[in-house]
């Protein structure tokens, strides 16, 4: 029950925070230079919530034997630790399209975690 | 209780959104340019002749304190065969090297016999404003009277013209280093220069020349220009108005930036050099309107031979920086040692563009054909007079943007959002501030401020690169960059420029003023 709720708390930050990162970059393309340090910590915190979701996730995997919440976390944080090297690398062309469907990822992650019930699966139907 | 997806669902939806997500990227990779470049590429439509045949040609040298230039047209042979109209500075594309010494006033008097205005800009010059070349103080050739400033769409109550000639006063009161000359005209800029408008002058002192390095001819200065030829022999270029008169500006396709598919150093296509088993100095420029290149020094068997920079846009750093491969951005110069003593006599260097694809990626050759004796040296330490800028002492800090957008009724490009008005000062310090200047690009924009050498603190908010080392007058911004420079704004009072050099973008708007009080 309660890591089904901390995985929701999760997924949740995350998806604040990576809204926040197509607004830094346009702050920083509209010529302010701070944007550029704001998408740099927005990239910190986003990635280091993906970390904490994957581990939240596989606490649900363990105690509510729901598997998908894990996968799915997995890919989004391989997403956006590649998103963040090409970020630095300045590899628009492949940071621009990833970020999009980053952001597309944790949002469908969001809707999975919050219509789903939390409870334990297997418990359900004994 | 909702209803649960079932497991085929899930899967279903998730290998369709990972499907389209991978197309996605893929389509990403295969139709971006990788690594970005900044422009579109104009073919040339005459055979084009092979690489390291032609040899390198070395400019003339003029010196002494008057020199005089007779701006005119000329038909020379570029490709072999092929003959060429060119717009020239003395006859010959480069124009010829001036040679002069740091503190050593020249005057170059300039005659224009060309059928449009020019104006000429020393870049890198810490000169007078009335003689730095505003784009606007046109010399005009003779007869122009009668069509007046058609074509100069914005007047300009401060501009100074002159008729047919003018005379530019250079203290030279500043470091050695190469410093180019080139036309500036308004909204013309880019295809005058394109036609052959560019020279290179050369700034010396005794404390370079008392540390050793490769000299007389041993020293080469390299122009590196891509350029494109139409079926006529002509330069080719997307001009809208080919008489360079009326209209400014370039053809849809090419607004940002044109490139040719014919690379040319000291005005030879991949010319090759015939050189001594020894050290060379190389003071390259690259002096076109929009490619970039990134150069390495390969053998024939695939090593590579180190590039050691000794200098930057203006002078000597304090000591050498080792490079694989040197980026160098429009307008940019590096002062660069290629020790050639240990490659084996009869083998060939090649210089090669890592930014280029196809006959691009060549750019020229070293052909080692004897032994020599080399008494050369690189010291450890270069030079002591580099200005060393604390953040502390900036009394401002500027932010411009620099970027694509809308001026007049059609694209252009725009530097903190505004295109380029003479009659708008954009940036007014004090003689002797300090200030840091914090610049972020879209694309491509090799950042140029006039009169002043200005330091890199920092780049996409990390340290500099190595190549940023010295005192610079350009910096090159990749897409999505930026950085911070730093500069004392001294030397003469008066109204300047900043602009970016990528030629194209300073012609459509990319330019403001800078007036020092």
């Amino acid at each position: 029950m309660v890591s089904g709720w901390v995985l929701r708390g999760v997924v949740s930050a995350h998806l604040v925070a990576v809204f926040g990162q197509p607004v830094f970059a346009g702050v920083y393309l509209s010529g302010d230079f701070d944007g550029l340090r704001m998408h740099a910590v927005g990239a910190d915190i986003v990635t280091s919530l993906g970390y904490l979701q994957v581990i939240a996730a596989a606490v649900v995997w363990v105690r509510l034997r729901q598997l998908w919440p894990f996968v799915a976390s997995l890919g989004v944080v391989v997403a956006e630790t590649v998103q963040y090297f090409a970020g630095q690398d300045g590899a628009l062309w492949l940071h621009l399209p990833l970020g999009v469907m980053t952001v597309a990822a944790v949002v469908v992650l969001f809707i999975g975690v919050w219509r789903q019930p939390v409870v334990r699966r297997e418990v359900e139907h004994a | 209780m909702r209803e649960r997806m079932s497991r085929r669902q899930v899967l279903g939806i998730g290998g369709a959104l990972g499907l389209v997500g991978l197309g996605g990227l893929s389509s990403a990779a295969a139709l971006s340019r990788r690594p970005a470049s900044t422009g579109a590429v104009l073919r040339s439509a005459v055979p084009l002749p092979p690489a390291f045949v032609v040899p390198l040609p070395i400019p003339s040298v003029l010196s002494g304190a008057d020199i005089e230039i007779v701006q005119r047209e000329v038909t020379a042979e570029i490709l072999p065969g092929v003959p060429t109209r060119l717009w020239t500075y003395g006859g010959t594309f480069p124009g010829p090297t001036i040679e002069s010494r740091r503190g050593h006033a020249v005057t170059v008097a300039h005659r224009n016999e060309l059928p449009v205005p020019t104006v000429v800009h020393l870049h890198g010059g810490r000169t007078p404003a009335e003689s730095d070349g505003y784009p606007t103080d046109l010399v005009l050739p003779a007869g122009w009277g009668h069509v007046g400033h058609v074509g100069h769409g914005m007047h300009d109550p401060r501009a100074v013209t002159s008729e047919v000639t003018r005379e530019y006063r250079f203290p030279l009161d500043q470091r050695a280093t190469m410093l180019w000359y080139h036309d500036h005209r308004m909204d013309f800029t880019a295809p005058a220069v394109w036609r052959g408008l560019a020279g290179m002058h050369i700034v010396r002192d005794s404390s370079e020349e008392s540390l050793g390095l490769p000299s007389g001819a041993r020293e080469l200065p390299l122009m590196i220009a891509d350029r494109a030829f139409a079926s006529d022999g002509s330069l080719a270029y997307p001009s809208i108005d080919p008489t360079l008169q009326m209209q400014p500006g370039v053809q849809e396709p090419y607004i940002a930036g044109v490139l040719g598919d014919v690379i040319l150093v000291n005005g030879a296509p991949w010319p090759v050099s015939e050189v001594d088993a020894a050290r060379y100095r190389l003071r390259i420029l690259n002096a076109s309107n929009a490619r970039h290149y990134d150069l390495e020094a390969v053998l024939d068997d695939g090593r590579r031979l180190d590039l050691v920079q000794i200098g930057a846009d203006q002078g000597l750093l304090r000591a050498p920086v080792v490079h694989r491969n040197l980026p160098i951005a429009p307008a940019e110069r590096y002062d660069v040692i290629l020790d050639l003593a240990q490659v084996s006599i009869g083998s060939r260097v090649r210089i090669v563009n890592r930014l280029g694809s196809g006959r691009t990626r060549d750019v020229m050759a070293f052909s080692v054909v004897r032994k020599a004796a080399d008494s050369s040296r690189v010291p450890d330490v270069l030079s002591d007079d580099l200005p060393e800028w604390q953040r502390s002492e900036a009394v401002r800090v500027r932010d411009f943007s620099f970027r694509a957008g809308q001026m007049g009724d059609g694209h252009g490009w725009l530097i903190g959002g505004q295109p380029f008005a003479p009659d708008r000062t954009d940036v007014t310090t004090r003689l002797g501030d300090v200030e840091i200047w914090r610049l972020v690009a879209d694309v491509h924009h090799p950042v140029h401020l006039h009169l002043v050498g200005f330091r890199v603190l920092s780049r996409g908010g990390h340290a500099p690169l190595p190549h940023d080392a010295g005192l610079k007058d350009t910096v090159s911004l990749r897409p999505g960059e930026s950085a911070e420079i730093i500069t004392r704004f001294d030397g003469y009072r008066g109204r300047y420029l900043f602009h970016c050099h990528n030629a194209e973008h300073e012609d459509m708007g990319m330019m403001a003023n800078l007036e020092i009080t």
